[in-house]
């Protein structure tokens, strides 16, 4: 079983629009922006990660916080796509996270992201129980997102070493100072979120150079697998067995939502895995549904023939060789 | 059709120690008539209702509350709630156990929650963990479609 976690859970609303303003810059008149279609669904990365998990049969557990009656949408949402859910629920009402996705400008999206409800000492301590109890249970914990207020930036360090201590196997998929306290504690795989800031900790990751350095100071505090994104069509794997580019050749205008593409990746590598493959084999898989998910409206692509669809576009390439 | 397949896979639950004003607002969270109760494994060693807690509140007169008009005031039921809020939900819930098994069939489960009164009922594993609850309303759903 795959435990996910997701601390600040959202509701991802998505408004597709023929075109944004250019300025908002007019203050003495309000700005109307109609939307022809919109879609909701539960969101926040380990969410995102478990939903994907369960559409290709994999068993799994989402856990985290919920709140309100947004929680209950994302609730309602995640059991129907087969999701098992076992949260924890506080007062206040979840967030509710906005893409406005303009024509012709898919793949550089509007974004308005909600904090979140504070998390209580009394909240995290019902759900450190739940998680201890679910980690006998997991081959594989997925730690996915930001903090809630309230949570500790020590919080992925103590989650990864409470699996390490169970003997379950972590991902860490988030960013900011909360991934890189949890590096020292070497977990499986670290997925940097560094759409805020090219940067991981005190290293800069704009360039492939730099994305390498950043990548192999990871595995020498003991990561097995760091995978950074390098431009919107390329990541680069590192391990203590190398270096890997991986590189979808698509032209950005076939993308019609980003948003997701990078769970669908750890899922998509979770899969892999799970298949028997080896770790550059499942990161191609990961790449794969990546893609299929930018390729359609929804936020994940979940289905699994158009995954393998994409195979043959990914390209995967060991560093320093050709 | 089959529990697992019937299930709702919300693992909401309390523990033994959880104080009873938090199953209340867990209830009213979740919409969910009753909750299982685990243990530090994770089994499933009690159910807490809505019932459980009104006996709590008004211990001797539940049976009465069939009707309103037996009632001067909820005034006692908010003191009695107040009073026993932080006691553990271990002392107010039930253990004589109705639990479903993944295999269960639905006319099996339909009849146990008639039987036995049920609007809900825990599904666990081998290993008596929760896997999920199937509700009566689950069941008239799917009836229904």
């Amino acid at each position: 079983m795959i435990l996910t976690v997701t601390l600040n859970p959202t509701l991802d609303k998505f408004y597709w629009v023929d075109e944004l303003p250019l300025s908002l810059d007019r203050p003495e008149e309000a700005i109307l922006i109609r939307s022809e279609r919109s879609l909701s669904s539960a969101g926040g990365k380990g969410i995102n990660v478990s939903t994907f998990l369960a559409c290709h049969g994999v068993d799994t557990v989402a856990l985290g916080f919920l709140a309100g009656h947004t929680g209950q949408i994302i609730l309602q949402d995640l059991l129907a796509r087969g999701v098992t859910a076992n949260f924890v629920w506080i007062p206040g009402e979840n967030r509710t996270n906005v893409t406005v996705i303009a024509k012709g400008r898919e793949y550089h999206p509007l974004l308005i992201h909600e904090l979140g409800p504070p998390v209580p000492e009394e909240g995290m301590r019902i759900f450190l129980r739940k998680y201890e109890r679910m980690l006998r249970q997991a081959d594989c914990v997925v730690l996915g997102g930001s903090l809630a207020p309230g949570c500790s930036p020590d919080c992925y360090r103590e989650l990864v070493a409470r699996a390490h201590r169970a003997g379950v196997r972590t991902v860490v998929h988030a960013g900011g100072e909360p991934m890189v306290r949890a590096i020292p504690e070497g977990p499986y795989l670290v997925k940097p979120d560094v759409r805020e800031e090219l940067r991981l900790g005190d290293l800069p990751v704009e360039t492939a150079e730099q994305i390498v350095q950043a990548g192999k100071w990871m595995v020498a505090q003991g990561v097995r697998a760091s995978l950074i994104s390098h431009r919107v069509t390329g990541d680069i794997l590192v391990t203590p067995e190398g270096v890997w580019e991986l590189e979808a050749r698509v032209p950005l205008a076939t993308f019609k939502n980003l948003v997701g593409a990078d769970d669908a990746l750890v899922g998509g590598i979770l899969v892999g895995l799970l298949r028997g493959s080896d770790l550059v084999e499942a990161a191609r898989y990961g790449m794969a549904a990546a893609l299929a998910s930018a390729e359609v409206e929804e936020k994940l692509c979940l289905n699994p023939a158009a995954i393998e669809a994409e195979l043959a576009r990914v390209v995967v390439r060991r560093r320093g060789e050709g | 059709m089959k529990a697992r397949d019937l299930m709702r896979r919300d693992l909401t639950s309390v523990d033994l120690d959880t104080p009873l004003a938090d199953v209340v607002y867990l209830l009213h969270q979740s919409g969910f008539s009753s909750l299982p109760v685990l243990d530090e494994e994770g089994r499933v060693v009690g159910i807490v209702s809505e019932r459980d807690l009104i006996r709590a509140a008004l211990p001797g007169y539940v049976e009465m509350l069939q009707s309103a008009a037996f009632l001067p005031s909820l005034d006692r039921i908010r003191r009695k709630l107040r009073e026993i809020g932080g006691r553990p939900v271990s002392e107010f819930m039930v253990t004589d156990l109705v639990l479903a098994r993944l295999d269960d069939n639905d006319l099996y489960l339909a009849d146990l929650m008639i039987r036995k009164g049920l609007k809900q009922i825990p599904v666990v594993d081998e290993g008596r963990r929760l896997v999920g609850v199937v509700r009566r309303i689950d069941l008239l759903h799917r009836l229904s479609r």
